[in-house]
């Protein structure tokens, strides 16, 4: 049984108490330094002699992430330990990877491009500073406001929208959509929790679910999956349906609802992909580049060209030729990292996102109340989802889906949205001040459920003491 | 600033530029081993205890991320085992250290190798490129194929692509050597040569034999299936590959493999099927056989021997061979014995026979890591027993019957082996297989006999040389286009054959007159370069 640190009160004690922290985010600094100078080393072979600017980059990772560490312990924060350092590693490897595809180093870069990462940052350290403590939990009465937010962004693009590419993007290239990842967790968490009695109930002997119960949040699904295809966003349908999945399976602990999910997916998946000849060429591409190798099939090609001059070590920063493949900037990026770092460079990559996963899944694990399980059980399944339709479409592993790779990929909606949920997370992360008291949690308490008494009897004690 | 900028353009920056990329790796290893060290006090341990099923999740998505890797790798780390995309890098890559330009691409040899297929260094516009160059040029373009950044491949060049281009490590030597490549980065794979049973010389001279008229040549070493001669015309230049070849209709057909896949009616050559039926049923029918022919009812026209028309030209009338055996209707090719012969034992012993002989199916000549090169056998339709004609004219060669100039040359390479039928194949490195048995050895043994008679006094005497004894059989196949196909099938020597030809020349007239002396100077070439 843990016996919970209160919060640490002087400023010595909360300097101490994010010295992990502090080790492990010094360390990640110095291997991005080290590879800014292998990166930049590369310039005056070019032609270009070295600024102080071509340092700004680095100088904003630096800075914003720390700041927020020194935030974290100036409020002692008690919340995870590792995410902010492996973030601030995969920022910094996307910023190098970004840096080497010329987006900074542009005739017209605005300031924007440099103050999308420390805005990102400061976005994740407040968001972290006002729910952590527990406060977080003032989100889930607001249920129905999440459900319309949501339902008002998609609205949002589909009145300004511009097709590009083959999806719809809003003015100035921004996707209103992105937030969608923490608003449709933050609706279908609150949701559940509200709900998750008569959710794990499965009647009669054939197992059916809860229909009463669920409709609501069915309604909502399919309205707000119909304006996405409406979109042609097959990549946020993906994830969004994967995450909702996860959350009525972490909520209820009802494998009925992964196998019907299963079924309506693989149904849906099928129906989709006869009606739409956007995923049809998609479909077309991934099965046969060769097909049309210099046509469809050529970004992809040249990714996996890259990969494979990059070989098993890969040619340094700044040495090899990633611009051949044509934007890799945002969605190709991992081809970029894989062609620069070799293959070792990406398995050590990928490590990293693992960790950043089961950090994200530990928390959920071991989050106290049952609506904090569910938010970070869905924002880590986002991140994970995302990780994996980028990384398999680029290997031409899976279909592409126009997906970017979390904190790697150039972008500014996904990446603000990606530190935002990820601030919510950490607040999670914190713990709570006292006994859960939220008015449904207590009810479910008392009457005690039937589906996993093991599990609630553990929990319920260490927060109740 | 001026420091960086000294030290960037320094000498030792390069190495020390390497140094620093494998520090940076070396790093976040260490920080792999920092978040695992510092396990006990980042275990989150003031929050609840964990809940069952989140470990499982991740292990799932850790292992989703380790098959991403897995599959990552068979593009990255053994690109060379997939020959498009090998072939998309050399043309498409524009990546100067992109190690599928390095590739030096084996060269394909003939038997004795001499080279049919290299790659040379020309200067290119910007830089030297790699060009194939194929010196013997039209002549083997189908087999040997091309190898082009615009075309892709075919032929060898197709089949053999993964082992031209450096290939996939068979031995235990060679995948140490492809790890220390990997580990070293020093990838420069070395493309494999690939050795061909062909002979090249033999092939350039059917080659010019044929002279550009449409036809194939077709020569085997029946003891083991080693194709000598696969040649087939009018061909294309391997070395100018252009567009044209490949856009809108060409009605010379020369991308078409004739040799392999090229139907013709076979003629008299395919009285050797219907003799070889005869004699594994060990009949040897004494028929009559009048002059003015032979028919299975009144409604249809006769089948009449070859004699009776030019006799007809003449203005003379011919009395017929009269009462012959199996032999002299060979010798003399004789269309009213061999049709009656065929009447006379059935459909059931015609099925069997074909399918024996292995018609209506395809064979493997060579099996590549990255293709095949197949032949069509002939192609006989099921015959309706009521079809008593149909039988009559296919007995002859004529009527539904169609074959391939490969598949006579196997059938000729049968009899000539005791009647069992050798895979044929392209290269020396692949196993000797016995396809099948044809006929029976001492039905083959006579029909050898049988067949060296055609030669010494029979329809292919303008052929007999003293130098060697070549056995054989002419045809001259009907066909609804035109003058008839002009066929010829051979061995010798004849009582202890070691080479089998197929020789067909369409629309030349008389099999004796044009395909079997083809098929003679080959024999004799072939004799001059100790092949008999």
């Amino acid at each position: 049984m843990s016996r919970k640190p209160p919060r640490p009160e002087t400023l010595a004690e909360r300097w101490q108490l994010r010295a992990p922290e502090r080790q492990l985010l010094l360390w990640a600094l110095v291997a991005i330094t080290l590879g800014f100078l292998m990166l930049l080393g590369a310039n005056p072979k070019d032609g270009l002699p070295v600024r102080w600017m071509d340092f700004l980059p680095l100088l904003a990772l630096a800075v914003s992430f720390s700041a927020a560490h020194l935030v974290f312990s100036l409020l002692g924060f008690r919340g995870d330990q590792v995410i902010l350092a492996v973030t601030a590693l995969l920022c910094g490897i996307g910023l190098l990877a970004q840096y080497r595809m010329g987006v900074f180093t542009g005739e017209q870069v605005g300031a924007l491009a440099y103050l999308v990462l420390p805005a990102g940052v400061a976005l994740m350290t407040a968001a972290a500073a006002v729910c952590m403590n527990g406060r977080y939990r003032l989100a889930a009465p607001a249920q129905w406001f999440w459900a319309l937010l949501s339902l008002g962004l998609v609205g949002l693009l589909l009145a300004t929208g511009q097709r590009f590419r083959g999806g719809v993007y809003a003015a100035g290239f921004i996707t209103p959509t992105e937030p969608l990842k923490l608003t449709v967790v933050l609706f279908a968490a609150a949701f559940i929790d509200h709900h998750v009695k008569a959710l794990s109930k499965w009647p009669g002997p054939i197992p059916l679910p809860p229909l009463r119960a669920l409709w609501p949040l069915l309604a909502f699904v399919a309205l707000l999956l119909g304006l996405l295809l409406w979109q042609r966003d097959l990549g946020m349908i993906a994830i969004l349906s994967l995450t909702l999945l996860a959350l009525l399976l972490a909520g209820t602990r009802q494998p009925g609802y992964l196998i019907y999910g299963a079924l309506i997916a693989g149904a849906a998946a099928y129906a989709l992909l006869g009606l739409f000849a956007h995923g049809q060429r998609r479909i077309a591409v991934w099965s046969e580049p060769f097909q049309d190798p210099t046509g469809s099939g050529w970004q992809i090609l040249q990714g996996l060209s890259g990969m494979y001059a990059g070989g098993l070590w890969g040619e340094g920063f700044g040495q090899a030729r990633p611009s051949y493949t044509p934007i890799a900037e945002s969605d190709f990026i991992y081809a970029v990292i894989a062609e620069e770092l070799g293959f070792a460079g990406s398995v050590l990559l990928l490590a990293f996102f693992v960790i950043l996963i089961a950090r994200l899944y530990t928390i959920a694990a071991r989050a106290k109340s049952p609506f904090g399980m569910l938010v970070a059980t869905g924002i880590a399944t986002v991140i994970a989802t995302q990780t994996f339709l980028n990384v398999g479409g680029v290997t031409k592993l899976i279909p592409l889906t126009g997906i970017t790779l979390p904190f790697i990929s150039h972008g500014g909606s996904s990446l603000l949205t990606a530190f935002l949920v990820l601030g919510l997370v950490l607040a999670i992360s914190d713990g709570e001040p006292k006994p859960v008291r939220s008015r449904p949690a207590a009810k479910r308490a008392s009457s005690g459920r039937s589906a996993k008494p093991g599990r609630r009897a553990r929990s319920r004690p260490a927060s109740a003491r | 600033m001026e420091l960086l900028n000294t030290l960037f353009q320094s000498a030792p920056w390069g190495a020390l530029r390497t140094g620093l990329h494998i520090v940076f790796l070396l790093l976040l290893v260490y920080l792999l081993k920092q978040i695992w060290d510092l396990r006990p006090v980042t275990g989150l341990k003031h929050l609840a205890k964990p809940r069952a099923g989140f470990g499982l999740v991740v292990a799932g998505i850790g292992l989703l991320l380790i098959g991403v890797l897995a599959y990552q790798a068979t593009w990255q780390l053994s690109g060379t085992a997939r020959p498009d995309f090998v072939a998309f890098m050399q043309s498409h890559d524009r990546r100067q250290f992109n190690p599928a330009h390095w590739i030096q691409r084996g060269r394909i040899l003939d038997h004795r190798g001499r080279v049919l297929a290299q790659t040379r260094e020309v200067a290119g516009p910007s830089d030297t490129e790699a060009q194939r160059w194929y010196p013997y040029g039209p002549g083997f373009a189908h087999v040997v194929g091309y190898a082009d950044p615009r075309f892709g491949t075919s032929g060898m060049e197709s089949a053999a692509n993964v082992s031209l281009n450096g290939g996939t490590p068979e031995s235990l030597r060679e995948w140490g050597q492809l790890g220390r490549q990997l580990i070293t980065g020093g990838k420069r794979p070395k493309g494999r040569d690939l050795v061909l049973t062909l002979d090249a010389e033999l092939q350039t001279l059917a080659y010019r034999r044929l002279a550009g008229r449409p036809g194939a040549v077709v020569m085997l070493v029946p003891a083991d299936g080693a194709v000598r001669v696969l040649t087939s015309s009018p061909s294309f230049d391997p070395n100018r590959v252009d567009g044209l070849l490949f856009s809108g209709p060409d009605p010379d057909a020369r991308l078409l493999n004739r040799a392999t896949a090229g139907l013709y009616p076979p003629g008299s050559t395919f009285k050797v099927v219907l003799a070889a039926q005869s004699l594994d049923r060990g009949q040897e029918p004494v028929l009559s056989c009048p002059g003015d022919g032979f028919t299975t009812s009144r409604r249809y026209p006769k089948i009449r021997d070859h004699e009776y028309y030019s006799a007809r030209r003449a203005g003379r009338a011919w009395g017929g061979f009269g009462r012959i055996g199996l032999a002299r209707a060979l010798a003399k090719s004789s269309n009213v014995y061999f049709a009656q012969l065929g009447v006379l034992q059935g459909h059931a012993a015609f099925q069997q026979t074909i399918e024996r002989f292995l018609f209506n199916s395809r064979v493997v000549l060579t099996e590549g890591l990255s293709g095949r090169q197949l032949m069509r056998t002939g192609r006989i339709p099921r015959i309706a027993t009521s079809d008593q004609y149909g039988l009559a004219q296919a007995s002859i060669g004529q009527g539904q019957v169609l074959v391939t100039p490969a598949h006579m040359a196997l059938i000729t390479a049968a009899i000539a082996n005791d009647g069992v039928a050798m895979r044929p194949r392209l290269t020396p490195d692949e196993p000797v297989q016995v396809l099948g048995r044809m006929l029976g050895a001492h039905s083959a043994a006579r029909l050898r006999q049988m067949m060296r008679q055609v030669v010494s006094g029979g329809t292919a005497r303008g052929i007999d040389v003293p130098e060697i004894a070549i056995a054989g059989k002419t045809g001259t196949a009907q066909n609804p286009k035109g003058e008839p196909h002009s066929w010829f099938i051979a061995f010798a020597p004849a009582d202890r054959p070691r080479l089998a030809v197929a020789v067909l020349v369409e629309h030349a007239g008389y099999g004796s007159a044009v395909a079997a002396p083809i098929a003679r100077d080959l024999l004799l070439a072939a004799r001059e370069r100790g092949l008999l």
